[in-house]
């Protein structure tokens, strides 16, 4: 009886905590968009862009932002490792996809890697925030043209929007920010993930 | 008191010091791995039983390295040395690939422990100089390392016979726990 009430006041009063995944391609700033995070919404340091290796794994960033947590997985984006992506989407709230706006060598590849992890059911309707990253260089081009290079269809049904931002000095970072939770307190997949945690132990594994 | 005022002096002034644990099965390069981040060299090793332990200085910070004998009989005792560790070195014979059930299966025991919830994981792809040798992405797969959601962690190769990859585990594990750790 006692674990029913628990179970309904954890229910009502708990800050709610929302999973994003940062995904992108190797080289799109991923984890230098992670460290900004943690310097600019926690007390943590976060370390600075040169000392950034890439990503070999998992790290994870947890921040609170207006009485929300969020928790970030930036998972690395060698072609060899994209193949985990797909273990972490099932628990996502939302995906923040990492595009490097200088490199338009490179969209392709970024275009359909983005693609494939659209296709994946285990995401559907989460919602979708792409970074045109790294405008701190002079070459890199607006949110609006990384949004027709990518030129991406059938996305009417799930909540998106393109943001240009840059990771190293911080532009554009509060804004996706505040756009992420927005959206997130608001979306039916916030609400079926809920649902599925608080079934507990009977939903799936 | 004493124990506060410590503290504080060496995170005023010290380097920062972790305390690392290095598992992993038997035969899997551990001693060899720890000899060579201190010393720089190859030794010459037999199975240990009971452990070495060794200090490494990198990137300001304090390693002391813990390496644990790896064999059936006394992985039990791993736990003993649990409490108050930042880090842990997964290492795995790549080439060994019968055995990698077993590796996965010890290691996913390891993480389910208390007292080193607060750890994260840094594991070392081996042996990648011998033939047959699985790379990164296959050994992450093998391990189900993507079932690991609630802590920090990274893969690397590694030859600790030629000394490749080693250090940039080292340089992943140094930021990792400056910026924070878990």
């Amino acid at each position: 009886m006692f674990s029913l009430f628990y179970g309904l006041w954890k229910y009502m009063f708990s800050k709610t905590e929302f999973h994003v995944l940062i995904l992108g391609i190797d080289k799109a700033g991923k984890t230098t968009l992670l460290e900004k995070l943690k310097s600019q919404y926690s007390n943590l340091e976060g370390l600075p862009p040169d000392r950034i290796v890439p990503t070999v794994g998992l790290n994870i960033g947890r921040v609170e932002v207006s009485n929300t947590k969020l928790v970030f997985w930036d998972l690395g984006g060698q072609p060899g490792l994209r193949s985990i992506w797909e273990k972490y989407y099932e628990e996502a709230h939302a995906v923040v996809y990492v595009v490097d706006a200088a490199c338009p060598s490179r969209f392709e590849d970024s275009k359909s890697a983005l693609e494939k992890v659209l296709r994946h059911e285990d995401l559907q309707g989460a919602p979708l925030l792409i970074l045109a990253n790294k405008q701190d260089l002079a070459q890199a081009v607006t949110a609006e043209e990384v949004a027709r290079y990518l030129d991406l269809k059938k996305l009417d049904e799930r909540v998106y929007t393109f943001q240009a931002v840059s990771a190293y000095d911080g532009t554009g970072i509060k804004e996706s920010v505040d756009w992420l939770v927005d959206v997130m307190e608001r979306s039916k997949r916030t609400e079926m993930l809920r649902a599925r945690a608080s079934v507990g132990i009977s939903g799936p594994a | 008191m004493g124990i506060v005022f410590t503290r504080l002096f060496s995170s005023l002034f010290g380097n920062k010091e972790a305390r690392i644990l290095v598992l992993g099965l038997d035969n899997a390069g551990k001693t060899t791995i720890l000899y060579r981040l201190q010393m720089g060299e190859v030794v010459s090793t037999i199975p240990t039983i009971g452990f070495n332990v060794e200090t490494v200085q990198y990137n300001n910070i304090k390693f002391q390295v813990w390496d644990l004998g790896g064999q059936t009989s006394i992985r039990p005792y791993w736990r003993c040395y649990f409490p108050n560790t930042q880090a842990i070195i997964y290492v795995v014979d790549s080439s060994d690939t019968d055995r990698l059930v077993i590796a996965k299966d010890e290691f996913h025991a390891i993480l389910e422990e208390d007292e080193l919830k607060g750890a994260v994981v840094l594991i070392y792809a081996n042996k990648q100089d011998l033939p047959g040798a699985l790379d990164d992405a296959a050994v992450t797969e093998a391990l189900e390392l993507h079932k690991i959601k609630n802590r920090q962690w990274a893969i690397f190769k590694t030859s600790a016979i030629k000394g490749e990859g080693l250090f940039e585990g080292l340089d992943w594990l140094s930021n990792t726990l400056k910026s924070g750790g878990v």
